[in-house]
């Protein structure tokens, strides 16, 4: 497993934590242009994503990048998640992640 | 040995002292009292008696014969009292001082009346009674001339004729014994005398024991306060009685003895039993009496069955909805006997299962059929029916168990009238079946190593629980077994058949023979988790989950096909899946040594979502910082 960059499991309200650094969200996607897609983050804010996604994209994306400020990332890698996705276990992972559990994470 | 009663104790007594704490012999006892149990003592101090109850504090000492008849006694606590126009004693505490002695001297009877009479013409103070008197109990011949060696310094010195009889009401009294409630029975009653109605009536048994061949029968009454007691007769009694004894006809019945009762055989509400003898007497009394019901039955509602204990003994009744045939049953003692399964159902939404066995599958089980057959639906009542535990909960009939068909009682009715009414098509719930209690929302999660070190499945009842592992392991050989494919009721009978002749199979349970028999799966599985593994039976339903696949195509892939090939790689295939297990686990002896045999009841796959917030559940309960506060 490559631990080189770890990427820090991210939602809409933790993102301000981590600016300039490596994040990972899911987003349900709301729009899709090229060059960006805009999203609802698992805690209800509304996130930019800067850079191409695949085509064609599911209603739920993972994307790993940098973040860029409190409210967008530049992608860097993009999964597709599926329509269906329990926003709310990853937004208590999340919290966990940033929180009591932060030690368990890279 | 020169025994000195105090002197004029009686009068003493009864003009009110009550500090004398007087030395008087007990001439008599009487128990008296039909639901309580009390004693009368006839005390005397040697010129004159007196009665005296016994305080019911001190009726062990007459039972276990501390103060018996001639006892001398010292009356340490005692009032006075009068009780229609006559003086009662009432003795509170008292010793004996010597259990066992001669009647001293000459006593008479103290009326109030009367004036004290201490002496000595015994012809013209002899008090006669009217009632007839045969009984010499209280006759003091010998005593009285056996009382002319000592010489009590009190006494006056007259020898009373030999004839002497000391009477009053303490005789023994030859009028007809009077009818008690059975319910008031008991060894202790002195004479009594029921009149009942035989509600049943047992077979004529012959037996052999050490003592040599004898023959006994038994049959139970029942009074009109509702009182039940089994009859019992043995041998020469028996010859007396077996005939006269009809179901449903009303005796008179007196001078059993009463014994206590076999719970094993007897299951009537009372803890004696009578048995009668040479001098016992059963007269038939020919009017009818209404006030005696025919039978009496406590049915308890089929859903009250469901929590009842296992071997108890009760009656039910019901609506019969299903009829099974009568099958041959080889039972544990090589004896072959009959039996058949029928589904009851009542008002309270459930259904039992109630099996039939021996006669009762000839006489009653066979009209119910035809009934049933030409689309009836009869009602059942039972009494005495055993609780059976094995599948759910089901009823089996006993020797002492009675059927009832369409019987003419108000519950019968009731039943009648909600089937007609509606009850014929709410579906019931069956609670023969096995039960798996708690629902999704009651379910324990164990690990595989849990159920080890918890020692699950030790208690007398089975564990229920949930673990989520992964198959690693799928033994294939005797993966699956030949099973009977006919109905019983609205199950399928399941039970291994074995081969007859060349292309046929059978099924003992069903005793019929068929060409085409089902496969079930009983796979064994070796499931693992992040803290062990274990083995695990699957059956049908679970096997199917975890194979993917029916028993019958597996067997015919393996043992017809001979594909061992693609049977392989279906194996394969479904090893290393997560699922959600539900186990039953208890502890079984095999052979001589006890083992926890964990069965797969059910397989869920694992839904994501619901495992992710059932973990993060439990993490966010355990965390450390929670505990701080």
């Amino acid at each position: 497993m490559d631990t080189s960059s770890p990427a820090a499991f991210v939602n809409g309200g933790l993102l301000r934590m981590h600016v300039g650094r490596k994040v990972r969200t899911v987003i349900q996607v709301t729009r899709s242009d090229a060059g960006s897609v805009m999203g609802k983050s698992t805690d209800g804010c509304q996130l930019v994503v800067r850079g191409s996604p695949p085509a064609p994209l599911t209603s739920y994306v993972e994307v790993i990048g940098v973040a860029e400020n409190e409210n967008s990332i530049r992608a860097e890698l993009w999964t597709n998640f599926g329509d269906s996705f329990d926003a709310s276990n990853y937004d208590q992972l999340c919290q966990l992640a940033n929180g009591e559990l932060k030690h368990l994470f890279l | 040995m020169p025994v000195n009663l105090t002197r004029n104790a009686i009068a003493m007594m009864n003009s009110g002292d009550v500090n004398s704490k007087p030395l008087v012999q007990v001439v008599d006892i009487k128990l008296i009292g039909n639901s309580q149990e009390r004693y009368r003592f006839l005390l005397s101090d040697s010129e004159s008696t007196q009665h005296a109850m016994l305080a019911t504090q001190l009726n062990e000492q007459v039972r276990t014969g501390r103060v018996k008849k001639g006892s001398i006694i010292q009356l340490i606590d005692y009032i006075c009292s009068t009780v229609q126009n006559r003086r009662i004693i009432v003795v509170l505490n008292m010793e004996t001082i010597i259990p066992e002695y001669e009647i001293i001297g000459n006593p008479k009877l103290l009326m109030g009346s009367e004036p004290e009479a201490n002496k000595s013409m015994p012809n013209n103070n002899l008090f006669e009674p009217s009632t007839r008197s045969t009984n010499n109990r209280y006759s003091a011949p010998a005593p009285a001339n056996k009382a002319q060696s000592f010489q009590p310094t009190i006494q006056p010195a007259y020898q009373p004729p030999p004839n002497y009889k000391i009477q009053g009401p303490i005789m023994k009294n030859e009028a007809p014994a009077r009818i008690i409630p059975i319910a008031a029975l008991n060894p202790y009653q002195g004479r009594w005398a029921i009149k009942a109605r035989v509600t049943a009536k047992g077979d004529l048994r012959r037996y052999n024991n050490a003592r040599g061949d004898g023959k006994v029968f038994s049959f139970d009454l029942l009074d009109s306060d509702g009182g039940e007691i089994r009859v019992t007769c043995f041998n020469a009694v028996v010859d007396r009685f077996y005939n006269v004894i009809e179901v449903g006809k009303v005796y008179l019945i007196s001078k059993g003895s009463l014994k206590p009762a076999q719970k094993n055989f007897n299951h009537l509400k009372n803890e004696w039993e009578i048995f009668l003898e040479s001098n016992s007497t059963v007269e038939l009394c020919p009017d009818e009496d209404g006030s005696i019901p025919r039978q009496q039955f406590s049915f308890r509602p089929i859903t009250e069955i469901e929590s009842a204990e296992n071997n108890s003994i009760l009656d039910v009744i019901g609506i019969v909805i299903s009829v099974n045939p009568s099958v041959p049953i080889l039972r544990k003692n090589g004896m072959e006997t009959q039996r058949r399964i029928l589904n009851l159902k009542d008002v309270s939404g459930k259904s039992v299962e109630l099996t039939l066995w021996g006669d009762f599958c000839n006489k009653e089980g066979q009209k119910l059929q035809e009934m049933v057959d030409s689309g009836l639906f009869p009602v059942l009542a039972v009494k005495a029916g055993k609780v059976n535990d094995f599948n759910g909960k089901s009823i089996g009939t006993i020797s002492s168990t009675q059927l009832f068909i369409d019987p003419d009682c108000p519950e019968a009715q009731g039943l009648r009238a909600w089937f007609e009414s509606g009850g014929r098509n709410t579906a019931s719930i069956s609670i023969s079946k096995e039960i798996m209690p708690g629902g999704s929302k009651n379910e324990i999660r164990k690990t595989l190593t849990q159920i080890k070190d918890e020692g699950l499945g030790r208690s007398d009842k089975p564990d229920w629980v949930t673990a989520k592992a992964t198959v690693v392991f799928i033994k294939t050989d005797n993966f699956c077994y030949t099973a009977c494919p006919l109905m019983i009721g609205d199950r399928q009978c399941n039970k291994k058949v074995t081969q007859s002749g060349n292309k046929r199979w059978l099924c003992d349970r069903c005793n019929q023979e068929f060409e085409e028999c089902d496969y079930r799966y009983l796979l064994q599985v070796q499931i693992q988790d992040h803290t062990g593994l274990t083995w695990v039976t699957a059956f049908q339903e679970a096997g199917e989950e975890i194979l993917g696949c029916s028993a019958k195509e597996m067997y015919l892939l393996k043992y017809e096909l001979q594909d061992d090939t693609r049977f392989g790689e279906i194996i394969r295939s479904r090893l290393f899946h997560q699922y959600l297990f539900r186990l039953k686990i208890k502890e079984e002896l095999y052979g001589d040594e006890q083992r926890v045999k964990i069965t797969v009841v059910k397989v869920d796959k694992v839904n994501y979502s619901a495992e992710s917030r059932y973990l993060l559940d439990m993490v966010t309960k355990n965390l450390p910082n929670r505990k701080q506060f």
